[in-house]
């Protein structure tokens, strides 16, 4: 490949292109075809089905050894690398998309609300955005991949064109700018200091020794963290989480919860990664924003009513948990990090599914409220029993033990690098996580009985939640329960 | 052999979740059937486990290779009393809740939750990786959280919730502080093998990082001992709990407590406990006098026999950290003795609470020597074990707890530790007070109404057997302290070298 030309290996790009792919064809069918809305929907599943199959190439790997491709000539650098950690992320962005499409699926029933096309296509083109920013390791591509992984998301929140969605869609629109302008003064800092146009430690390794340009790369770190930390509703940076949540259909606060969670952290995976040889003041802001994230979340979280908002909160706190190993140098903190995040978006979507599928039942007004989960392991035993697993993941406590197993490898370099005040902070918080998720969890075995309004239970009886919706219950509830037997699953897949 | 180790984890683990999942949505799931499921299971259990503890197999299985974390299971002298204790325990649950059967939610759901907490209890006793035993600590704490708030006392909604989410909360506190402490322990030391720790003495560990582990672990633990301060949450949780939750609490999952400070403190970091160990002392025998102290005034009798527990417990924390082979010895016998008393006590007061409608003591009622004479010996020999009557299976420990603290291992500073010694005496003094007390009150005398029915059936054959081991153990102490003997030098022949 030495003729000028960059290397293109489709293999290895397939994740990214799959969905690219699928959302293009779904808009081209939709000039050509109008009215179809299942069509979509199958075309959209089947090619993040390609895309999560291409991903298995790469899971699991040992470190150092990524599949590279767009190669600069001359065997130079790549701009794209698909390694073990980059895989599971991508995997796992590519099934979260497909249980959005599942939980947003047409209901006969119900008449079109028009725009299907338009729905699914663009979860595609945030989804190929998040599966290309774990891959990318240039500054061109990373920032264009987290804008597409971000803007389509302002599109779906409003897209329900209520009252409060556009509220929603606002407030990420303001955060996602402010983002972008963070990242793109980051990425131009970074550029003067290292001259070069890679995220790569090797870019970041010829900046070390040298006082002028240490602190510009250091400063452009700094808004690296804080451009991200809009995205994963890091505090400061989180007031947008609760009001997008819950303006936004619930299919899509689960995209929000997923996808874009899984985006975010990939993107500063490439970052931390790259950055890894710089050391402490970095790290530091790192532990702080952790903490603050946690203690903020969980106590706002636990004053909730409304389970959206309370799930909300519960990201915000989940978020302090999958950047608090990136708080130290350690190679095995960037695999703590991402099989934490994994850990947190399959109980989650787990709960978004449950909800979803109440929403159905029992109409959106009382399924959004915490009361009406009151003694639901008794009116649905699975949904029940598949929510009451969700939370306890969530708070890590048996039988969730993939929460568990996730915390304990998240504490793991934290405790390695002797961070003392940072892991009890982490303690404390596990106490008040519990805490909240306990109060959900309560309601669910309380006894139907002791409900206030006894008759109003009953009222949504009969109303069947969709199929497709139990069948995204069922694929996240089989994932929780296969990972928590085995979390060496999701472990694995991060490499070693 | 290996293969009745899993079985002894899997019988529990597999009929628990059996019983919770069939038991769903089935309105009419029958009591008795669970009952006899769930009897059956504990049996087989408990034989798998006498098998275990006399073959002494031992399981090590790839987990998480990822995180080095194995499945190593095995049994040994120190765990070998606790792990019978804890078998024959549940049959006693199950057997006692035939005759008392539980109230607010159905019955499949009770029983489950009772394998669930056996099964983590001994998993926590059996595991021999670190990580395990953390892992098996946190099983037992939703079903035991579910037997709580579920089926816990009625009459006051309010303080159940309360008592519940403060018996999750604590808890939960102290097992991530534990795995913090437990993390440090095995990166600095290379290995989540307990054997390998124990063996290995804190060797190439510094002093200073020895320390800061070992506060984190007893301060983790010390929550579910419980050591004084960190007491508060048990008087609610066995005030609120059932008689099968309250009895299981005291006798197995406040061991756990004292078993992992022996395992992970005692045994791994002998540097770093021999500098809190004053501290750690100290607290049990505040405890000792604290509890004794509530126990004087006290007028709830399920409340009452709670700070007796606390009191109990800061004998054992007391002989575990004078250092000494005696001390560590009648730690662990003063463990299966309270376990024993403690059951013995809880299944009494719960059936009594049951009769009267409440536990308070300031109620008039007909005493229990005039109308159940049934219950009236079992509660003198519960309570004469409980104030530490020679003869009886509350002695040993707590003697040897006060010799071990007056005579300690050599690095421990001699007079501080007689002063606690003396204290504690002290304690035995109240503990006499507060077990008179309380016989006087409702054994004594000659008041005939109201009359209630005295134990029978199931209630009294495990009221029965429990009297016959505080007199055995009492008579014998040896049999226990012959099993933990050979392990418990292993441990001290090296902390005091």
């Amino acid at each position: 490949m030495s003729q000028g030309v960059v290397s293109v290996n489709v293999g290895v790009l397939l994740p990214v292109l799959a969905p690219a792919v699928g959302a293009a064809v779904i808009l081209v069918a939709d000039v050509v075809l109008q009215h179809l809305r299942r069509a979509h929907y199958v075309v959209a599943l089947a090619s993040l089905v390609v895309g999560a199959v291409a991903t298995f190439a790469g899971l699991g790997t040992a470190a150092g050894a990524a599949r590279q491709t767009l190669c600069l000539p001359g065997g130079g650098q790549c701009m794209y690398a698909g390694d073990s950690v980059a895989s599971a992320l991508q995997l796992a962005a590519l099934l979260a998309a497909a249980v959005t499409l599942l939980l947003s699926w047409p209901d006969d029933r119900k008449q079109s609300t028009g725009g299907t096309a338009v729905m699914v296509s663009l979860v595609l083109s945030a989804t190929a955005g998040a599966t290309a920013v774990a891959g990318a390791r240039d500054l061109g591509s990373w920032l264009v991949a987290i804008e597409l992984a971000t803007l389509p998301t302002v599109a779906l929140v409003a897209l329900r064109g209520a009252r409060s969605a556009i509220s929603g869609a606002v407030a990420l629109l303001t955060t996602s700018l402010v983002s972008f302008g963070l990242l793109a003064l980051a990425a131009g800092l970074w550029f003067t200091a290292t001259s070069s146009g890679f995220i790569t430690p090797a870019a970041a390794l010829t900046v070390v020794d040298d006082p002028a340009r240490r602190p510009i790369l250091v400063l452009a770190v700094v808004l690296f963290v804080a451009g991200i930390g809009f995205k994963l509703s890091l505090v400061p940076f989180h007031a947008w989480t609760p009001e997008a949540y819950d303006g936004a259909p619930l299919p899509i606060a689960a995209f929000l919860a997923g996808v874009s969670k899984i985006a975010a952290l990939a993107a500063l995976l490439v970052v931390i990664r790259a950055v890894a040889p710089l050391g402490a003041p970095v790290l530091t802001s790192i532990a702080l924003v952790a903490a603050a994230s946690m203690t903020l979340g969980n106590i706002m979280a636990m004053r909730q009513n409304g389970v959206v908002r309370l799930l909300a909160w519960s990201t915000v706190a989940q978020a302090g948990w999958v950047v608090m190993p990136l708080a130290t140098v350690n190679s095995a903190a960037v695999r703590a990090s991402g099989a934490y995040l994994l850990a947190y978006v399959v109980a989650t979507l787990l709960a978004f599914a449950v909800v979803a599928a109440l929403v159905q039942t029992r109409g959106a007004e009382r399924a959004r409220d915490l009361s009406a989960y009151r003694g639901l392991m008794r009116d649905h035993p699975v949904l029940g029993a598949a929510l009451g697993l969700a939370l306890l993941s969530l708070a890590g406590l048996p039988p969730g033990v993939l929460g568990l197993v996730a915390k304990v490898t998240a504490l793991r370099p934290v405790v390695g690098s002797e961070l003392w005040l940072l892991a009890v902070i982490a303690a404390a918080n596990a106490v008040l996580g519990v805490a909240v998720y306990v109060r959900w969890l309560r309601a669910l075995l309380a006894t139907p009985d002791e409900q206030p309004n006894g008759a109003a239970a009953g009222a949504g009886r009969g109303v069947k939640a969709h199929p497709a919706t139990l069948v995204a219950v069922g694929f996240a509830a089989v994932s929780l329960v296969l990972t928590s037997i085995s979390p060496q699953l999701i472990l694995g897949m991060m490499g070693s | 052999m290996v293969i009745l180790l899993i079985a002894a984890l899997a019988v529990p683990a597999m009929t628990g979740t059996a019983l919770i999942v069939a038991g769903r949505g089935a309105e009419t799931s029958n009591e008795s059937d669970a009952n006899r499921v769930s009897l059956a299971a504990s049996v087989i259990t408990a034989a798998l486990v006498v098998i275990s503890v006399i073959a002494r197999p031992s399981l090590d299985a790839a987990w998480l290779p990822s995180l080095g974390v194995r499945w190593q299971f095995s049994v040994d002298g120190i765990s070998a009393p606790l792990l019978l204790l804890t078998a024959a325990l549940s049959i006693a649950v199950v057997v006692h809740a035939s005759s008392h059967p539980p109230h607010g939610g159905s019955p499949t759901l009770f029983y489950g939750c009772l394998q669930l907490v056996e099964f983590g209890a001994l998993a926590t006793f059996l595991s021999r990786d670190a990580v395990i035993f953390f892992l098996s600590f946190e099983v037992v704490l939703i079903p035991m959280w579910v037997l709580i708030s579920r089926f816990g006392d009625s009459h006051d909604l309010a303080a159940r919730a309360d008592a519940s989410g403060r018996f999750v909360l604590y808890t939960v506190l102290g097992s991530t502080l534990m795995l913090v402490g437990i993390l440090a322990l095995v990166q600095s030391a290379g290995t989540g093998n307990l054997d390998q720790l124990a063996r290995a003495h804190g060797a190439g560990m510094q002093p200073h990082t020895q320390v800061v582990i070992a506060a984190l672990l007893l301060v983790g633990l010390g929550i579910k001992i419980p050591l004084f301060p960190l007491h508060t949450w048990l008087p609610p949780a066995h005030t609120t709990a059932p008689t099968a939750g309250s009895v299981l609490l005291a006798a197995v999952l406040l061991k756990m407590g004292t078993y992992g400070v022996v395992r992970l403190v005692i045994a791994p970091l002998p540097i770093g406990f021999g500098t809190l160990a004053p501290a750690f002392g100290a607290l049990g025998v505040v405890g000792i006098l604290w509890g004794g102290l509530a126990c004087l005034v006290e007028n709830d009798l399920k409340r009452l026999i709670a700070y007796s527990s606390v009191a109990h417990m800061g004998f054992v924390v007391l002989g575990l950290s004078s250092g000494t082979t005696v001390g560590l010895q009648a730690a662990l016998f003063a463990n299966v003795a309270h376990g024993v008393v403690s059951a013995l006590l809880f299944f009494l007061v719960g059936g009594l609470k049951e009769r009267w409608g409440s536990a308070d003591l300031a109620t008039a009622r007909a005493a229990l020597r005039e109308v159940s004479p049934r219950l009236g010996i079992s509660l003198v020999v519960g309570f004469a074990a409980s104030l530490g009557l020679p003869g009886l299976v509350g002695f040993w420990g707590e003697f040897l707890a006060m010799y071990s603290a007056w005579s300690p291992a050599p690095d421990r500073p001699q007079l501080f530790m007689r002063v606690l010694a003396a204290v504690a005496v002290t304690g035995t003094a109240i503990a006499a007070g507060y077990s008179l007390r309380v016989l006087r009150l409702i054994w004594s005398g000659d008041r005939t109404s109201p009359a209630h029915p005295d134990a029978h059936g199931g209630e009294w054959s495990v009221l029965a057997v429990l009297v016959a081991t505080v007199l055995v153990l009492g008579v014998a102490p040896q049999i226990v302290l012959n099993s933990t003997i050979k392990d418990v030098a292993a441990i001290t022949a090296e902390v005091s070298r």
